[in-house]
């Protein structure tokens, strides 16, 4: 298969691989690269694609990915990348009678203008028509590598280490970051996740036309949004109604309205994930959602207080004192919020279904033994965000087959809180962990 | 997709959950014939049906058709994606439960005597 070199975006790094990952899945791209040639602090990863079609289907929903590049060569020095060029003859005969242009790239420096000149000006044996800068028939990239502070230490090189020459074949969608660009989404909250990671989870979860995604702490809906942008169905629930409806004629459905999605974003529910109505059945593709953590984020689920007695029938809807009776609520640990999410999934994703959630950690106590796991699911990714002392994870999940034993356990919520079988799990990380993250995000 | 969740309610009259006092709304939902295809199969189309013929939506056919006309999509959309019931009272067959919805909006949570 021919050689192609995808160019990312340097944001997000981990995040980066498992997109790519996600989106031959989707695609039904076949993708092999190696691994160990992989680093976070380069842009660039060459990977094996059967055709430019591929490449360009690879990256059409890419985030995080600028651009797929054919490879042609990849030397050590210009002079060496001259003559491999010169040699190759496959790109001699097609674009005698195109238009095109050069882009040339610098990664770790940047070249004048008359530098960049220069390099292109050694490239004109090569047969081709007129030049044209916008939408040319053919786009030649020129890269040097000067390295980072990491591979290189402080000194600026006089010359690249690496120089790579290829066809521009595909494009990412970054442009997407603009559209959803909370500053012009018109009903926001504090909780709203910015467009990027909204965009990269939807990837995560395979979000696709026809796809059924849930959001079970809807919030402000950030996910229904980018979910159903790439053609889901969407649905949404949260604990606290006061989110859903949002503020006068700003809400969820507003911005479902400003974005055109009104025929995919789907309703929107007041529901306790400890407490749901859904039926339990496999029935979403994929569940997609930021839980709370900590009670400044709002976790709480229905119950009562130990003092407060079981009531022996309804309650009036309203409190002798006129005012509206909510019902009871506890705080909702965060050992407690993963193993409730994480078994609603196991019913209720189809198998092949994802989980995508995020987990926040403290980032000098994680090891990789605290992401829960779960029989009935295979861990895809696990990417962190890190904000210094603390860290979020977007943790990914898809759920392995229905097996015929578990029927017995989806039929009973009961059945299945008892085995919650998250063997590496430590709860007690968990419960420090809550009362440290809450002080590191006051603080911070 | 809802049922009733009330810890007493008894076992298989908890779906699905009844209509009452309802409201209804249209949206502005555009048609596009791919969504309501591949919107079907999630359906559950008995459900479905009796509750647009009880609130005078549509009369749907009584087998979900399997090769759909342009006009079967044409109504399952109206249906599914057009109208919304804008307040009900959501009725459990089984324990008498009354789920609110209000400005479209179900409330689900149970009260404290029934987790
Ligand atoms: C971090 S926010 C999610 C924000 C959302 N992603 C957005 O775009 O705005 C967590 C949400 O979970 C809700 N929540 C807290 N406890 C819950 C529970 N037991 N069941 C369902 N939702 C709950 C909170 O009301 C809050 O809106
Ligand atoms: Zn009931």
């Amino acid at each position: 298969m021919p050689e192609y070199l995808v160019i990312f975006a340097q944001f997000h790094m981990d995040f980066r691989l498992p997109e790519l990952e996600s989106l031959a899945v989707l695609e039904g791209v076949e993708l092999v690269y190696d691994r160990a040639s992989y680093t976070d602090d380069h842009p660039f990863l060459i990977v094996n694609l059967k055709s430019d079609e591929d490449a360009q289907r690879l990256i059409r929903r890419s985030i995080l990915i600028k651009e797929v590049v054919r490879l042609y060569a990849d030397e050590k020095t210009f002079e060496d990348l001259l003559d491999v060029v010169r040699d190759t003859k496959e790109i001699h005969g097609p674009y005698q009678n195109s238009s095109f242009r050069f882009d040339v790239r610098a990664f770790g420096h940047t070249l004048s203008q008359e530098e960049q000149v220069e390099r292109i000006e050694l490239f004109c044996f090569l047969p081709c028509g007129a030049v044209k800068i916008k939408n040319p028939d053919v786009v030649f990239t020129y890269i040097e590598d000067y390295g980072t502070v990491f591979t290189r230490g402080h000194y600026r090189p006089e010359k690249p280490f690496r120089v790579l020459f290829g066809v521009l074949v595909a494009k990412g969608d970054r442009g997407l970051i603009h559209t959803y660009d909370l500053k012009k989404r018109k009903y926001l909250g504090t909780t709203s996740m910015d467009a990027e990671l909204s965009l990269v989870m939807a990837n995560q979860a395979l979000a696709r036309p026809g796809s059924f995604i849930l959001d079970p702490f809807v919030g402000t809906g950030s996910f229904l949004i980018t979910c159903a942008h790439y053609g889901a169905f969407t649905m949404g629930s949260d604990i606290d109604g006061r989110q859903i409806r949002g503020k006068g004629d700003r809400n969820i459905e507003s911005n479902a309205v400003q974005y055109k999605l009104t025929n995919r974003v789907l309703d929107t529910l007041v529901a306790d994930l400890a407490h749901h109505p859904w039926r339990q059945q496999p029935f979403w593709d994929a569940i997609v959602c930021d839980p709370p953590y900590g009670v400044r984020a709002g976790a709480k689920k229905l119950g009562r207080g130990q003092k407060s007695k079981v009531p022996p029938g309804p309650l009036e809807p309203k409190k002798p004192n006129g005012e509206q009776r909510y019902p009871q609520t506890v705080p909702y640990e965060m050992h407690d919020v993963i193993v409730d999410l994480i078994d609603f999934a196991g019913v209720h994703l189809v198998p092949g279904g994802r989980l995508v959630y995020w987990l926040p950690t403290i980032t000098d106590e994680y090891t990789p033994e605290d992401i829960p796991t779960h029989p009935k699911f295979r861990l895809i990714a696990n990417s962190a965000q890190i904000f210094g002392t603390w860290c979020r994870r977007l943790i990914t999940m898809e759920k392995l087959h229905d097996e015929p034993s578990d029927k017995e356990a989806a039929q009973g919520a009961e059945a299945l809180s008892a085995s919650p079988a998250h063997a590496k799990f430590r709860s007690t990380y968990f419960k420090e962990a809550q009362g440290k993250l809450e002080q590191l995000k006051l603080s911070e | 997709m809802l049922q009733c969740h009330a810890k007493s309610c008894p076992q298989g009259q908890s779906y699905p959950l009844a209509i009452r006092n309802a409201e209804l709304e249209q949206l502005d939902a555009e048609f596009n014939a791919d969504f309501v295809t591949r919107l079907m199969p999630k359906l559950d189309w008995a459900v479905l049906r009796k509750t647009a013929f009880e609130l005078g939506v549509a009369e749907l056919p009584a087998e979900i058709p399997t090769e759909p006309t342009q006009a079967d999509l044409q109504l399952i959309h109206k249906v599914a994606l057009e109208t919304r019931i804008k307040e009900a009272d959501m009725v459990c067959n089984g324990c008498g439960h009354v789920y609110p919805i209000k400005d479209g909006v179900p409330n689900m949570l149970l009260q404290d005597h029934e987790i």
